[in-house]
Order: C-alpha cells, then sequence, then structure tokens
C-alpha cells in the first residue's frame, strides 16, 4: 500500500532563510496577501529583493541575499518545474533568471517555496533540505569535497552521496567559484539560470549546491475549474492544435533552425555582427537538421511540459571528440559558438558549449567575448602573444586551442583571465577603442536575437533591469493578428495598434508592444511557468493563465488586479536599478548597433532619431518620467507601491508627481 | 483486452503521467498512490514509465476512450492498445524512425505535419 501523503496547498508560500555565516535556517511563512500582490516565483523575488538588499549593498559579500523562488502553481502541471533566481548582480543591477528542470517541484513538495541564502560561509558547504513534514527541514553539510569539481561531477557525486534517485540539485561549476562574470546556476546536468551572475554570488558565499527532497502532493482550490483551465493551456499549446505555426517546430528541431532561417532576413550575428548573414550551407551544417540526423539520442524536458523534445541529449559517437556527451542545444549555442565566431563544425560547437555547461560558465558570456577578442586580434589590438599563442581568428582553424581556452575561462589562467572579465571589462584593459567590438549593455553580453530588423529587441534589450535579457518578452512578435480582433484587444485591456507592432522596423508601437510583453511575461515567470510556452494567443490573452492562478489558489482576484501584478513586478525591477544610480542614458543599445548599417540589407543603424523615439514611448506608457526613467509617484501609488516611493524621498531621489 | 504499454525510447521524462494520475482520485497532484512512475537513471540517460494500472481510468480527460496519462504524454510514449494495436504501433515507429529522424523524439501518432517515407 502506498504511503500516505501530506497534503499543501497554493494560498500561502514559506520561505527558508539560510544565513551562511552563522550557519543558521529559519522557515517562516510570508504574508498571505502576497500571493495576490505578487503572485510568487520571480513577483516574490523581486519583492524580497528589494526590501532585504539595500542600495549600494556589496554584490560580491556577505550582506548580498540569493533568492530561489517557485511559486503557486510550481509543482502542478503548469509550473513546468521553473525557479526563479535572483539576487544584485555583481554589475550593480537587479540580476534575476528563470531556470527549468525539476528542482522548483520537489522544493514544493518539501514545504519550502523560497530560500533566501545570505552571509559567507568559512569553508564550503551544500544546502541539504529534505521534507518539512518529516520534522528536520535543513542543514547545512561540508562541501569541501565537492569545491572545484565540474557541475556533471558535482551532480554524481552528490548522488552517490545521498543515495536518492529523487533528490534534485542547483549548483555552481568551477567557474563561479572563481567569481568568473556572469556565471549562472546549474541543475539538471543541462539546465541554467540566472546569467546576470547569480553563479557568481552564490560561489562568493561559499554555497556549491543546494539538495531538496519532498514528498508532499498538492492540492488545488478548485479542481473542476483547474482541469478545465488546464484543457485550454493544452490546447493553445498541442502539437495538432495550437494556432502557431512555431509549436510544432519549436517543441521537436528546437531553436537551433533560427541559424538556417535567420541569414536570409538579414538577422543572424555573424563575425560580432559586422554581417548579420551567413553563408547558406554553413548555416545548413549546425542547424537542428543534423543535430537531430547524427546526435540526438533522445527526448528530455522540464517538469510536466507539453512539448515533447524542446530539450534533447545528444552524444559524438566517434573522431576527434568520440564520446562526448551533453544536452539542451538551443538558441544561443548556433550563434555564440556558430556563426559569431564563424564556425561551422558542429561537433566544435557542441564540444565548445558542453564544456561551459561542465565548467559552469555563461556560454552568451563566453561567445561574445570570445567573438570581442576575434575582432581584436584582426585590428591587431591582441596578439597571439597575448593570447598564449592561440590564432584568434574568425573561422576557427585552430579548434584545439578554442577547447583548451574554456577550463582556462573557468579557472582564469593566462589569456583566460583577460575573457573571464566579460568583454565590457576586459575591453577596460585592452582599451584602444576595443569597446566598441563588446556587444554588450550594462556590462552583460547580447543574445541571439537581432536588433536592427526587430525594433522591439533593441528597444527590449536596452531598458531590461537585469541587461540583455530576451525571457523578459519572448517572443519578439505578437501572435497571429488574425487570432484576436481590435475589440478582444480593448475588452483584455491592452493598448496597441497590432499592425504597427509587428512592423518590425517602425518605430511606432514598440514602446507599447514591449509594455504588454514584459508585464505579461513577468506574470507568466511568477505563476510561474515557461515563457517559451507563450504560443498561439497566450501572450496576449492572459485568461487561461488567470484562471489557472484562481482554481490553484482559490484568490478570487479579478483580471485587472491579476495583470497589474506583472507591472507591479516591472516597477521593483526598475525601482532596485533606479536606487542603485540608473537612469535614462544606462537604455542604451550596444555602440555597434547604434552607430553602424547592417551591410547588404540596407537596415540603418539604431540612431537616435529612430531609438529616442521608441524610449519616450515606453516610459511614457510605463507612468516612468521620461527624462530620467524614474517611476512616478502616481504609478507607484495605484500600484500599491508607496513604500517604494517612500524609499526614494528617503534617499533623496527625486521622482515626479 | 486494451491496457497502457509503454515505448520508453520515447519517454522525455516529464512526469506529467505520474504528477495528474494521483489527482484523478483524490484531486492531490504528485501523491504516493500515482499508478503509474517514472524512474530516473542517473546521468538522465534514460527515463522509465513504471505502470500498475489496468487501464480503466477513474477519470479520463476527454473523450478518446483512453486513460488520462495516455491523453497526456506529449511524445506517444504511453499507449492504450490490445497486444496486436501495441505491435502495430511499434511497427510504425521503427519504420517511421527509418524516414526521419525527428521520430527518434516524438511518436508518428503524435505528429501533426504531412511527411512521407522516403
Amino acid at each position: 500500500m502506498a504511503a500516505a501523503t501530506t497534503v499543501r496547498d497554493n494560498r500561502t508560500q514559506t520561505i527558508l532563510w539560510v544565513d551562511l555565516s552563522e550557519g543558521s535556517t529559519r522557515l517562516e511563512t510570508l504574508p498571505e496577501a502576497w500571493t495576490a500582490k505578487y503572485l510568487g516565483s520571480r513577483g516574490v523575488n523581486a519583492r524580497l529583493l528589494f526590501d532585504h538588499v539595500p542600495a549600494g549593498t556589496d554584490p560580491l559579500g556577505p550582506d548580498n541575499v540569493l533568492f530561489f523562488g517557485t511559486g503557486p502553481l510550481d509543482g502542478l502541471p503548469v509550473g513546468m518545474g521553473r525557479i526563479s533566481i535572483a539576487c544584485k548582480s555583481p554589475r550593480g543591477t537587479v540580476a534575476e533568471g528563470s531556470c527549468g528542470g525539476f528542482f522548483g517541484p520537489e522544493m514544493r513538495r518539501a514545504g519550502v517555496d523560497y530560500i533566501a541564502i545570505r552571509g559567507q560561509a568559512d569553508h564550503p558547504v551544500y544546502l541539504y533540505i529534505q521534507d518539512s513534514a518529516s520534522g528536520e527541514v535543513a542543514e547545512l553539510r561540508d562541501a569541501r569535497h565537492l569545491w572545484g569539481l565540474k557541475t556533471d561531477e558535482t551532480d554524481a557525486a552528490l548522488r552517490r552521496e545521498l543515495a536518492d534517485p529523487d533528490v534534485q540539485f542547483r549548483y555552481i561549476g568551477p567557474a563561479a567559484e572563481n567569481l568568473v562574470h556572469a556565471s549562472p546556476i546549474f541543475g539538471n546536468l543541462h539546465n541554467s539560470g540566472g546569467r546576470a551572475g547569480c553563479g557568481q554570488v552564490m560561489g562568493s558565499k561559499g554555497l556549491k549546491a543546494i539538495a531538496v527532497r519532498g514528498t508532499q502532493g498538492i492540492r488545488v482550490a478548485d479542481y473542476d475549474a483547474f482541469v478545465d483551465a488546464y484543457k485550454v493551456l493544452r490546447q493553445r499549446l498541442d502539437l495538432a492544435t495550437s494556432r502557431d505555426m512555431w509549436t510544432p517546430v519549436w517543441s521537436t528541431y528546437g531553436a537551433p533552425v533560427l541559424a538556417r532561417l535567420f541569414p536570409d532576413l538579414g538577422n543572424l550575428m555573424t563575425r560580432n555582427a559586422q554581417q548579420m548573414t551567413w553563408d547558406y550551407d554553413k548555416a545548413m551544417r549546425i542547424s537542428s537538421e543534423p543535430y537531430l540526423d547524427s546526435y540526438v539520442t533522445k527526448a528530455k524536458a522540464c517538469y510536466c511540459c507539453p512539448w515533447p523534445a524542446c530539450q534533447k541529449l545528444h552524444k559524438i559517437d566517434s573522431g576527434k571528440y568520440g564520446g562526448f556527451k551533453g544536452g539542451n542545444y538551443w538558441a544561443a549555442q548556433p550563434v555564440v559558438f556558430g556563426s559569431l565566431i564563424d564556425n561551422d563544425d558542429l561537433e566544435l560547437l557542441l564540444v565548445l558549449s558542453g564544456l561551459c555547461n561542465q565548467y559552469g560558465l555563461d556560454v552568451f558570456h563566453v561567445g561574445y567575448t570570445l567573438a570581442w577578442a576575434m575582432e581584436c586580434f584582426e585590428h591587431g589590438l591582441l596578439t597571439t602573444t597575448d593570447a598564449d599563442g592561440l590564432e584568434l581568428r574568425f573561422g576557427c582553424t585552430d579548434k584545439d586551442g578554442l577547447v583548451d581556452l574554456i577550463p582556462k575561462i573557468a579557472r582564469r589562467e593566462g589569456f583566460g583571465g583577460l575573457l573571464a572579465l566579460g568583454c565590457a571589462e576586459a575591453a577596460k584593459v585592452v582599451g584602444q577603442g576595443s569597446e566598441r567590438f563588446c556587444l554588450a549593455v550594462k556590462g552583460q553580453e547580447l543574445e541571439g536575437i537581432p536588433q536592427r530588423n526587430l525594433y522591439m529587441v533593441a528597444l527590449g534589450i536596452a531598458v531590461s533591469e537585469v541587461g540583455p535579457d530576451h525571457t523578459r518578452w519572448y517572443p519578439p512578435y505578437p501572435c497571429n493578428p488574425s487570432l484576436i480582433s481590435p475589440e478582444e484587444l480593448a475588452e483584455l485591456g491592452i493598448d496597441l495598434d497590432l499592425r504597427l507592432a509587428f512592423q518590425g522596423r517602425n518605430p511606432e508601437q514598440k514602446g507599447k508592444l514591449l509594455r504588454w510583453f514584459t508585464i505579461s511575461r513577468a506574470i507568466v515567470e511568477s505563476l510561474p511557468s515557461c515563457v517559451f510556452l507563450v504560443r498561439d494567443t497566450l501572450g496576449l490573452d492572459l485568461r487561461p493563465w488567470w484562471k489557472l492562478f484562481r482554481a490553484a489558489t482559490g484568490f478570487d482576484l479579478d483580471y485587472r488586479e491579476f495583470v497589474a501584478a506583472g507591472e507591479r513586478l516591472m516597477n521593483l525591477d526598475r525601482a532596485f536599478n533606479v536606487r542603485e544610480g540608473y537612469r535614462r542614458a544606462d537604455d542604451r543599445p550596444p555602440v555597434r548597433m547604434a552607430t553602424e548599417d547592417v551591410p547588404g540589407f540596407g537596415y540603418p543603424r539604431l540612431a537616435p532619431e529612430r531609438f529616442e523615439p521608441m524610449l519616450d514611448e515606453y516610459y511614457e506608457a510605463n507612468g516612468w518620467s521620461v527624462t530620467t526613467s524614474i517611476p512616478t509617484r502616481r504609478k507607484l501609488a495605484e500600484l500599491g507601491l508607496d513604500d517604494v516611493a517612500a524609499e526614494f524621498a528617503a534617499l533623496g531621489i527625486e521622482a515626479e508627481p | 483486452m486494451k491496457r497502457i504499454y509503454v515505448i520508453e525510447s520515447l519517454c522525455n521524462g516529464c512526469r506529467l503521467c505520474e504528477t495528474f494520475c494521483s489527482s484523478l482520485a483524490s484531486g492531490v497532484f504528485g501523491a504516493a498512490d500515482s499508478r503509474i512512475r517514472v524512474i530516473k537513471l542517473p546521468g538522465e540517460e534514460q527515463d522509465i514509465p513504471l505502470i500498475d494500472c489496468d487501464g480503466r481510468c477513474v477519470r479520463p480527460i476527454d473523450d478518446s476512450g483512453g486513460p488520462t496519462c495516455v491523453s497526456l504524454c506529449p511524445t506517444g510514449a504511453l499507449i492504450y492498445e490490445g497486444q496486436e494495436g501495441a505491435a502495430a504501433k511499434r511497427l510504425e515507429l521503427a519504420a517511421a524512425r527509418q524516414a526521419h529522424s525527428l521520430f527518434k523524439v516524438v511518436a508518428p501518432w503524435k505528429w501533426p505535419l504531412p511527411w512521407r517515407l522516403t
């Protein structure tokens, strides 16, 4: 007979406070009202971060707090296992990222919805959380034997040590231990999150890993309503019924098909975005089709995802890299280790990105910094002597040299030490105008989506409070406009002309479009669920998500209040950055995009006459000051964030009325 | 007689069947009384659904005639068939895999777009 299951609901959320300096842990319950006001996950993390990490906190010191957050829909077949990881970034902004896999549901099953980590351990430790129903909540254990291990080695070592096949982990690799720029946190081997340096902060605290095991079940408030709402969600997302042409493609082939769809559109960043097209044969060699044909071994998924094979495992069978295993070949890698450095060797690409996962590095950091170094090399600003003998040329002739370089970045050895800084800081070391080859905003490297052909993307990466992060507004276009009428849009409270919003290089409506996308994705990530599942009309019509939230929690929130939670989160993120001194002047595209036209396509640079009106529209629509980007007092009051306005006043930050 | 068969090579380990199953009887998601469990081997390299159920679902989610877990399975790794039907489905998958690598990760009966045996 099966053991009886302890059951929990979704109205109140708990937080485990861990102080690594004191070696103490304490489980608390968050106010029930927070679930209605901030939903959960990213929303609650934004509130916690604003409250507990005051302006000027040293990001790598004991007072920075690292938050792991689930949410009321995590552990249910909607949360997709997402967790929000948040702290103050070592670059000074908000650092927040979503991570998939199976860790979040296990936290909820253990009765711990949030983990807040402060202090610094005097020797490496890991946190082990067990089911709160069984008494013992959490303990800090010695991790000296794990320190220095790669992510896959850490996973295997912890699994041996805890001898429980269902225990879930999050851990950092050697890069984060060595405080390498932008290091994220890893789990389930190939999932990662928090690329704005959350791993770096975890490393600074001496925390190698978190292990969690729970046994509780989760009851929703209204089962029939929940199942009805779930059926609607599935209808929007299933391969056969989704009205979104990308659903079957993304959920089986995955985003690397973009490598061959983008070049013809002037959308593929090639040779550090000096060009925006690439040889079609080269692109075809790294696209999803050869990947699926020759390397994929099986489909993988995050917790309860309705998509069959968004993730896959792969193995290189023979040859130089024979036996190399990895997973999760997605949109990032074909750009950063493909077109960006002009590499069309898929095996080299899989090895470079696989090594980044094993050493705990952020692939965007490494790819863009490598491409920056290659362009510096072309201009004679770096030489083979600087690069420890490596011929740093686009086209990647010295493949062995590149493979050797990845561990050196993680260990900060030799030339790897320069690249470990990220391109913005490395450009300061090299100087001589190398800053213009650095494709970064607020010190963080770009991602895969182009800016000069998709203006909403340009605006989105410029204003993002965490630095370039496409998950804040993904996907970069509205749904098929024929699926939703202007009357329905108005009914949903969305002030948007979809026809104009759709025009990629028309600055009009991009501010409003980005505003709505940022609010709606903030909601999806607060439930939480996965922003890649914002398919069909799910990014414009949030009622399916709203019904799931109501049925799961029992909160009788009306639709406008539900949407307001997303706007509240967006304002808390902005307020955190405002408090740290960030203003309108920091919301800029990279120098290259602002000063160079796209060669061969006639797409102009993002000159002020095109870019500034979009910024104006965005700030105005948000109720933020157009001159400073600071949220107005009226907007903060409207969202019930008077405490934020009061703190601005106390710090002498002048918010407009 | 029809029952639930597993095509192990298609299971992506998402645990949707396991999570949903217990809720059908008790309303509790992810409870210990699920009639299906997904065993995950270390290194995430194998996902094996183990079933202890005759397929007569206490609460089918749709009117397909099959149990909820089969209806919800994203890849087609769970099928509700008689012995001969199950064998036919396995043959169909093997033939599809010969024709297209797509069917390493999804069953042909879950794929909505045209494709052809070459």
